[in-house]
């Protein structure tokens, strides 16, 4: 490379150090400074003196071979200049550090980078706004699917409910008037009869349609008390003998061992399972026999209803359990309410059912029931209260803490309370839980970050996951974070004992 | 007592908060407002380790990229520890800093890492799922961060000093 003239040499070296007001600092091989020349003042070290600009450069160097030439461009100071630092070695191991001032180009370069970065994170933004909006939109129209088909059930329930409640009243307004004719005591003593049938009838569509109602309004805790089992027994016989005679079936309802008076239940919702069962199995049983058994096993309380009648076919068995549907309709099995409700009254109660059936040979329900704890929760199997589940309560607010460790105390759970993320955290790591129990709503990190964090260390019990907020949104999230269940406040505590039982037995040993 | 001094290097995508971190980290503040980091920044903390030792911190917080560029191998010389860093809600930038490690090992001999998934204060809108990091762990030392509100910064970078003073 050619020589400049020296005019112009002079003129771009001036130039050059107009634009950089360089700085040189002169050391030597222990970095002690030694000279140092160049724009000090426009550095601002005639105030401060080097000691902190030369404690940061030597920071900026650490690890670095002060033998070589180096160039570090935009290294920030500490008085939130910038400049380029040079590393210039001379000879017996000194250097040294030639400070070439970047403010001016660091601002430009910072607001170019800071708006291409920026128009990147905006595009990441917006398609995730528009993903949220798409799932929205989906989700209402979901829901709007749902409201149009739990309208069509109403209307269809409506209808059919007039029709259920008309035949047993046209036939008790027709017997109540040959009553009124008066008659033979033959004929009186069936026209009782068939009015205490009808009435049955009637009563059971009641109940029915009153629970049904309440499932609406939201589930309540169990009444739990001592069953007397050979009264409930004696009852439904009384209420069904005269239905089974009319129709010329064999009736048996049989007593088996009563549970000990330890054992809960409740007995109301029993007893609305075992008069939907016989009534449906004496409605749709045109000969042979109805059977009713009710017993203590000595772990569970079980049920069996069974009759020779139509039987119900593999294809329409899971859909006779729900509520009110149409199919139900077409095979001439009532309002459907019935089946519907047994199952679910045997879900509240933490009990199992069961059906058998062959088209034409007959079906068989059976029904397996735990005994409750005193709070009206369906109790643990035997087994895992034996192996005290071990439950972590992470809620900030101590008496939701403490009503949580009642009911589970009631579940047979043993409890551990932590107020905050971390202190969840710091639980399980000590010993892992069963079952952890989140608020959402902590002070500091949320309940989900917990979560978060919990499964990516590995844990693998159950998380259920408590918030205030209702939405699919939050739901999803508490999910994502790796909860397996979500519950909404105020907590719905038979659900709650359902969630609870499930996740127990997950954690039980197989 | 001893005092050491090491060199680590912030690694990681833009955006993802190695700034914010290493502020909260030497100045415990935090700020809201995102300013694009252009060159380098050289901070220090000293922290107290077991068994009394002390431990000089430099850290360099670089400018964000997705990939090693020539100019960040530069500054990335003579560090012995690294610190990754994801944003927990961006999956891409948990590819990337597992990629700029990659990268990195190429310029370091055998450097102390550890991945910080940052901005744990907002999990509810994380990309990136509990399976992935708990799968990760077994490479290398995870620890979901937020500058915002501090949470297991101190740690992550504690359980730095402690590999780096193995
Ligand atoms: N909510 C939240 N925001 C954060 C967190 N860390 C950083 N940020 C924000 O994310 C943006 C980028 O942070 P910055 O530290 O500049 O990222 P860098 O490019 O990796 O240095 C800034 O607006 C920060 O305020 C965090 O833990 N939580
Ligand atoms: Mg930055």
């Amino acid at each position: 490379m050619s020589e400049f003239p020296q005019a112009v040499e002079n003129y771009l070296s001036q130039a050059l150090r107009d634009r950089a007001h360089p700085l040189l600092l002169s050391f030597d091989a222990q970095w002690q400074l030694t000279e140092v020349s160049g724009a000090a003042g426009y550095h601002g070290l005639e105030q401060g003196g080097p000691a902190e600009l030369v404690q940061q450069l030597q920071d900026l160097f650490l690890g670095l071979p002060l033998d070589q030439t180096q160039d570090l461009p935009f290294v920030e100071l500490s008085d939130g200049r910038h400049a380029h630092v040079h590393l210039v070695p001379d000879a017996n191991d000194t250097f040294h550090l030639l400070l070439l001032d970047a403010s001016e180009e660091h601002e430009r370069t910072q607001s170019q980078q800071q708006l291409g970065n920026q128009a990147v994170l905006a595009g990441l933004e917006k398609s995730r706004t528009l993903a949220r909006l798409r799932q929205i939109k989906s989700e209402l129209e979901q829901q709007r699917a749902r409201l149009e088909e739990a309208n069509a059930l109403k209307n269809a329930l409506f209808a059919t409910l007039s029709h259920e409640f008309r035949t047993p009243l046209t036939s008790i307004f027709g017997y109540l008037h040959l009553l009124e004719r008066g008659g033979g005591e033959g004929g009186r003593a069936q026209a009782l009869q068939a009015l205490r049938r009808n009435a049955s009838h009637l009563f059971a569509l009641a109940e029915n349609l009153l629970e049904y109602g309440r499932s609406e309004a939201g589930e309540t805790l169990l009444d739990a008390a001592e069953l007397p089992l050979a009264t409930l027994v004696d009852d439904l016989d009384a209420m069904f003998r005269p239905l089974a005679a009319e129709k010329g079936l064999a009736l048996v309802i049989e007593a088996g061992e009563a549970p000990p008076a330890t054992a809960l239940f409740d007995q109301i919702k029993i007893r609305q399972v075992a008069i939907n069962l016989l009534s449906n199995a004496l409605r749709y049983t045109p000969k042979g026999y109805v059977r009713g058994q009710l017993g203590w096993d000595g772990a569970l309380l079980r049920l069996e209803v069974s009759d020779t009648g139509l039987g119900i076919d593999a294809a329409s068995r899971a859909r006779v359990f729900k509520a009110f549907n149409r199919g139900a309709q077409h095979g001439g099995r009532g309002a459907g309410l019935g089946l519907s409700i047994v199952k679910r009254l045997v879900e509240r109660m933490g009990g199992e059912i069961e059906l058998d059936s062959a088209p034409g040979l007959g079906s068989t329900f059976r029904i397996a029931l735990p005994a409750l704890g005193a709070t009206g929760l369906p109790a643990l199997p035997q087994e895992q209260r034996r192996r005290g589940l071990d439950a972590l309560i992470v809620d900030d607010d101590p008496d939701v803490a403490a009503l949580l460790e009642v009911l589970l105390g009631d579940l047979g759970a043993t409890t551990r309370v932590a107020s905050t993320a971390a202190a969840a955290l710091a639980e399980v790591g000590q010993r892992a839980p069963d079952l952890v129990l989140v608020d959402v709503e902590l002070p500091g990190l949320s309940g989900n970050a917990a979560v978060f964090q919990l499964r990516s260390q590995g844990y693998k019990g159950g998380i259920v996951t408590v918030s205030a907020n209702a939405t699919e949104e939050a739901r999803r999230a508490a999910l994502a974070a790796g909860a397996d269940h979500y519950l909404t406040k105020p907590l719905d505590f038979a659900q709650f004992a359902r969630v609870v039982q499930s996740l127990g037995e997950r954690a039980a040993p197989p | 007592m001893t005092e050491l001094a090491r060199k680590i290097c912030m690694l990681g995508d833009f955006g993802v908060g190695k700034t914010s971190l290493v502020a909260r980290f030497v100045r415990n503040t935090f700020s809201e407002k995102y300013l694009t980091t252009v060159g380098v920044k050289v901070d220090s903390r000293v922290v107290d380790l077991a068994g009394g030792d002390r431990m000089k911190f430099v850290v360099w917080d670089i400018a964000g990229k997705a990939v090693l560029d020539s100019l960040n191998q530069n500054y990335l010389r003579g560090a012995s520890g690294l610190i990754l860093v994801a944003d927990g809600t961006r999956e891409a930038s948990l590819r990337a800093a597992l990629n700029l490690l990659m990268q990195a090992r190429d310029v370091l001999d055998n450097p102390a890492c550890v991945l910080f998934v940052n901005k744990l204060d907002l999990v509810e809108r994380w990309e990136v799922a509990p399976e992935t990091l708990a799968e990760m762990r077994h490479s290398l030392p995870v620890f979901e961060t937020s500058a915002l509100s501090g949470d297991g910064v101190e740690a992550g970078f504690g359980e730095l000093a402690t590999r780096l003073h193995a």
